[in-house]
């Protein structure tokens, strides 16, 4: 795996960090604690080690090895490919906006370099036995960027403002799968939001009860609509606290100037508590519409983090190897087929899916046309997504050939065949790249005589007809909220997101055993077969994101698949 | 979306109201506080404060862009018009029918790649105001240039009328230097056309500064107006249409103004 | 593309002088328009580009939309302008014959500049011929209309239309025709004003011939000079106009492709390697707008 940045502290017991999957890494460990028996002992015993390895974990800071020289330039040029709608942490449901957030704003727990938890505002939790009341420790020093220090209030605050209606918050269901106690009804209007388990015991100790309990909660809270907002400053000025004159946040970094649609500035913020580890001094979050344009200006020595156009990065790995980088990323590119009530009739029947499944070649889109690392899916959750045993789906083991051969013969038994072709219209929302893939996906249909029109769209009407099964496939990527596979698999539950309209009681039931089963392993292959089975997708490839990072910026995260990056353990080295 | 989030939404931004109702607050709103709304898409910013931001630099780089094609434009007409059939001529018609036919969406990533990758001269991108003229030197070369073309035949052609003119071949039979001729008499005249055809050059402008602000991100208006209507910012695409018409008016009204003032025998 | 409309107003004035001297204007024109050199160019260009449009999909070895995956994994090496593989031109970035691309856009973008350019001619002349003939108020009130309609920012327009409405080949030929045909009327109403004071005109009305008869007889036909140099004009400007939509992403869609489409693919990957993926498509673009240039140079001229 490609790498950048040194690694940074090695505080568990693995020497190398490529191979921390394996080890036994501080969420593995509370994973176990969860799912361990009854035996009350051991369960004491598995809390206070991991209670010993939070609590020992130095903060996890910008801590440039011995041999390292600082830069005297510690300026960050981040590219956006467009400008973040909106900073406000509970209102955001981008992923480019998260990363602006994350820096703004900081929650109970942020990730290293490899996705593992370390302590944030919070410094260590308590469980109850049941494992729904969570207790967790505010650290006393953390502070606003106005001075004044970040208490329980704040988050009891911020985690009902995400729930109540009134905030109009996109990502309110966020809190529903955490299990918050009260959290659906809040969101359905049924119930007021002072009534969410959430409660500050004291200045420092805030609690949070769940429903029902949820092995990876704690996991959830790196999510940046979970990061606490002051509450006088949003008070006060209404929809306008995000400006950069009102923005009071309790990040590493504060806002300073913000102008729309080209360049974000954020600078240090003296008053965040790790500040005397912080090292990079600025950071732009640079607006360019045009990944080539950003790939130009980034060589022009413009910008520090790009992301590359797609089927370039093999050539800019040959001609600047030690810049280019393809990083894991927790997302999985499908095809939703439109089984609900509105979508057409030939995609009712499975073996039509199937067959469109399996014509599609997925080794050609990611070997000729993504070309950044991706690896073709035939199945759904993300491959490197912690404790996931990938699935063995039966296509996936066929030769494109045969599957092909399948394809037709499916397609014949369902009475499509070249003279009698199905029509169909793919959809996908503007994009070079999923321009690129749908036009070989139309290629590789008309081969076994279906005909495909081609319907792009701007994003948010492209949203709008999924959401209204105004569609027959429709182009889909689902990336995961926290590092669990739950976070794919929620997604085809009958009261999931579920744009297609997939509902089937089987996959259900086995979601809901997954939930207080002992391993839920066993549950989620069993779902990801029934995927398989039912086809309600064509997944198509897992993501991997083809990046440019100059030599001399560290830090940035390379194994965390979800890619949560936080400027304060990054900065740059003298040559 | 649980309904009753979106039910939050939509009362937050009057769309639970009856449709006439909505349109009378909307120009309501304009006409007693000249207020276009709040954006569907940046929750923290209202119509009004993403035209505050994005306008004064489009204005910006359209006049200059403007001031730069009339300038070159005229000065090319002029030259070509004089030297008329001379290798001059035929340079100066190249370039202005070469510049014509390349759109700026080809002479953006260009310069960029000329100018800030290889000679790393000029920063490819951004806006710092009027005291950084290292930004602005990219976005209007290429979005002058097509205009810079036309100016220049437009006033090669009626340059060489007048200088076909009586009172011009008086003027050169008396013995008045060409020079002379052409600043004193023949300019003025000749530059009614391109008066005329200001106007609806600087409208085009601001159409082709969606190309600018995407390529540079220089953040005026044009990126606005797409974006908005791609996402479907209702209130921002209303607020910067009824923007483009008024300017479009009063620059037309100013260029009928102008021309009044060059050729008095116009009268209204 | 905006018109020199001082210019042609008085291009049509001195049309509509020539049509009263009653000589063959034609058997004139051929003489002079053979003797100039520009007008030699701008006709072969414009052959040229013809014919390309017209033989290109007999030549071409491959369909449009026919991914190559012989090349498709390194364009850069193998899918450069080659005779052996009939890539002609080379290929796109995911391996389609971009010769008979070039050739599609060509068509796609000349039909865009002559449709257009037709519905502004028609929706002009009828509008403009109306409004000066019957003069007076209805004059006052349609061409306030047009004056109004001009102050409406219309790539603007445009380009909402398409997002509303979708994308579709018919919106963008008919939008691009129907935004354009206001100062054709305005022309049009210039010289419709200057013939009806004619006297075969006079003596038509005189013999109570219906206006629509007159409009349809005497006043179009005499009025066409002016019209198909301004419509010559007008194509370049469509064709202009196309590429910027296009640019936009919400031209002609996939696998249908226009020139500016391709220029506009091509261009964003001209620094890795690929330049002729710019440069095939943006010759014949030029070489399409230089024909109609030239064209209606040389036809306003005479």
């Amino acid at each position: 795996m490609a790498r950048y940045g040194q690694p940074i502290v090695s505080w568990i017991s693995c020497s190398n960090y490529n191979q921390n999957r394996y080890c036994s890494s501080p969420n593995a460990l509370l994973r176990k604690f969860h799912k361990q028996g009854d035996d009350p002992y051991e369960k004491k015993l598995l809390l206070s080690a991991c209670l010993a390895l939070v609590i020992a974990a130095p903060a996890f800071a910008a801590n440039p090895q011995p041999d390292e020289k600082l830069a005297d330039n510690q300026n960050l040029n981040y590219w956006l490919l467009d400008a973040i709608k909106t900073k406000d942490p509970q209102l955001n449901s981008a992923v480019e906006g998260s990363d602006v957030a994350r820096q703004l704003f900081e929650g109970l727990y942020n990730q290293n370099y490899a996705g593992e938890l370390v302590p944030g505002v919070a410094t260590d939790y308590e469980v109850s036995e049941d494992q729904t009341v969570y207790t967790f420790h505010l650290r006393p020093e953390a502070k606003w960027s106005n001075g004044e220090p970040v208490t329980a209030e704040d988050f009891v605050f911020a985690w009902q403002r995400l729930a109540d209606p009134a905030t109009g918050s996109t990502y309110a269901w966020y809190e529903e799968l955490m299990n918050v106690k009260n959290a659906s009804a809040i969101v359905a209007g049924e119930v007021d939001p002072s009534e969410l388990g959430v409660k500050a015991v004291d200045d420092h100790t805030f609690e949070v009860t769940l429903g029902s309990p949820i092995p990876y909660f704690i996991k959830m809270t790196t999510h940046t609509s979970t990061f606490p907002v002051n509450r006088a400053v949003v008070e006060e000025f209404g929809d306008q606290w995000t400006l950069p004159e009102n923005m009071v946040g309790n990040g590493a970094y504060k806002l300073v100037e913000d102008k729309l649609g080209q360049d974000l500035t954020l600078e240090r913020n003296e008053n965040y508590w790790d500040n005397d580890n912080t090292v990079i001094e600025t950071i732009h979050f640079q607006a360019i519409n045009d990944k080539n344009a950003a790939l130009t200006r980034y060589l022009a020595g413009e910008l520090d983090r790009i992301e590359l156009p797609s089927g370039q990065f093999p050539r800019l790995k040959e001609e600047y190897p030690d810049q280019t980088h393809a990083v894991p990323r927790s997302c999985t590119y499908a095809y939703l087929f439109n089984v609900s009530e509105k979508g057409p009739e030939a995609l009712k029947d499975v073996r039509v899916r199937k067959a469109l499944s399996y014509a599609l070649n997925r080794d050609i889109i990611v070997d000729n046309i993504t070309r950044g690392g991706q690896k073709p899916a035939y199945s759904w959750t993300y491959y490197a997504t912690a404790d996931f045993q990938p699935p063995v789906t039966d296509y996936s083991q066929w030769s494109q050939e045969e599957r092909n051969e399948k394809a037709v013969e499916l397609l014949k038994e369902a009475g499509y065949d070249k003279s009698n072709p199905l029509e169909l219209t793919l959809s996908y929302n503007t994009s070079d790249d999923h321009k690129k893939i749908a036009i070989a996906a139309q290629q590789f249909w008309k081969a076994i005589g279906v005909n495909v029109t081609l319907n792009n769209t701007e994003w948010k009407v492209y949203l709008d007809n999924l959401k209204n099964y105004n569609f027959d496939i429709g182009r889909y990527a689902w990336c995961g909220d926290y590092d669990e596979a739950s976070t794919y698999l929620d997604y085809f539950r009958s009261g999931g997101m579920n744009y297609g309209g997939f509902d089937d009681p089987d996959y259900d039931a086995v979601m809901k055993a997954s939930l207080t089963a002992e391993d839920p392993s066993a549950d989620y292959d069993k779902a990801e077969q029934i995927l398989a089975e039912e086809m309600p997708l064509a997944p198509i490839y897992f993501y991997s994101t083809p990046v440019m990072v100059p030599a001399d910026v560290k830090g940035l995260p390379v194994d965390n698949v979800l890619q949560n990056w936080y400027a304060k353990d990054i900065y740059r080295v003298a040559d | 979306m649980p309904p009753q989030v979106l039910a939050n939404i939509n009362a937050k931004y009057g769309l639970d109201q009856a449709l006439w109702k909505q349109l009378l607050d909307y120009v309501w709103g304009i006409v007693s506080r000249f207020d276009f709304g709040p954006s569907f898409v940046y929750p923290d910013q209202t119509v009004n404060s993403i035209i505050a931001q994005g306008f004064p630099v489009t204005l910006t780089y359209g006049l200059l862009s403007a001031i730069v094609a009339v300038l070159i434009g005229v000065t090319l007409g002029v030259v070509a018009a004089v030297r008329h059939n001379s290798w001059i001529d035929s340079l100066a018609v190249g370039i202005s029918v070469g510049a014509q036919v390349l759109p700026n969406f080809v002479m953006a990533p260009i310069l960029v790649l000329v100018f800030t990758l290889w000679l790393r001269w000029l920063p490819g991108g951004g806006w710092e105001g009027l005291g950084h003229p290292a930004y602005m030197v990219m976005p209007v070369i290429a979005l002058s240039t097509s205009y810079m073309a036309s100016i220049a035949r437009i006033t090669r052609s009626s340059m060489l009328e007048v200088l076909n003119s009586n009172h011009i071949r008086t003027a050169k039979a008396k013995g008045l230097p060409m020079r002379r001729v052409v600043m004193r008499h023949a300019l003025k005249p000749s530059l009614l056309p391109v008066i005329s055809y200001l106007g609806p050059a600087f409208v085009g402008m601001i159409t082709g500064s969606v190309v600018i602000d995407m390529y540079f991100s220089t953040g005026g208006i044009g990126k606005f107006f797409v974006e908005s209507a791609l996402n479907r910012d209702y209130a921002v695409m209303m607020g910067i249409t009824i923007l483009l018409g008024a300017l479009t008016i009063a620059f037309n009204l100013f260029v009928d103004i102008l021309y009044a003032w060059i050729d008095p025998k116009i009268r209204y | 593309m905006l018109i020199e409309r001082q210019k042609m107003e008085s291009l049509s004035e001195a049309l509509a002088d020539r049509v009263e001297k009653g000589r063959s204007p034609w058997a004139d024109a051929r003489v002079r328009f053979f003797r100039n050199r520009q007008a030699v160019i701008g006709l072969c260009l414009l052959i040229f580009v013809l014919a390309f449009a017209g033989f290109g999909p007999l030549i071409a070895r491959w369909p449009i939309d026919e991914i190559d995956f012989m090349v498709m994994g390194d364009i850069v090496r193998d899918g450069a302008p080659s005779l052996a593989n009939g890539h002609y031109f080379g290929t796109d970035d995911l391996g389609r014959d971009l010769f008979a691309r070039t050739v599609l856009g060509t068509q796609i973008s000349l039909a865009v500049g002559l449709i257009g350019a037709a519905i502004a001619v028609i929706v002009g002349t009828i509008y403009g011929a109306v409004s000066g003939f019957l003069g007076g108020r209805v004059d006052n009130v349609m061409m306030r209309t047009v004056d109004i309609l001009l102050a409406i920012p219309y790539m603007f327009v445009l380009i909402l239309l398409l997002v509303m409405f979708g994308r579709s080949v018919v919106l963008l030929f008919v939008g691009i025709g129907l935004l354009s045909w206001l100062d054709m009327s305005r022309i049009v109403r210039g010289q419709t004003l200057s013939l009806k004071g004619r006297e075969y005109v006079e003596a038509a009305r005189a013999t109570g011939v219906a206006s629509s008869t007159i409009i349809r007889r005497h006043i179009v036909p005499n009025l066409l000079g002016v019209v198909i140099v301004y419509a010559t004009l007008l194509v370049p400007g469509m064709i202009l106009s196309e590429s910027f939509i296009s640019f936009l992403g919400l031209g002609v869609q996939e696998p249908l492709t226009s020139l500016g489409a391709l220029i506009s693919e091509g261009a964003a990957t001209m620094n890795y390697g690929t330049l002729w993926q710019l440069i095939f498509p943006l010759f014949f673009f030029i070489v399409t707008l230089f024909s109609f240039f030239f064209w209606a140079t040389v036809c306003a001229m005479h």
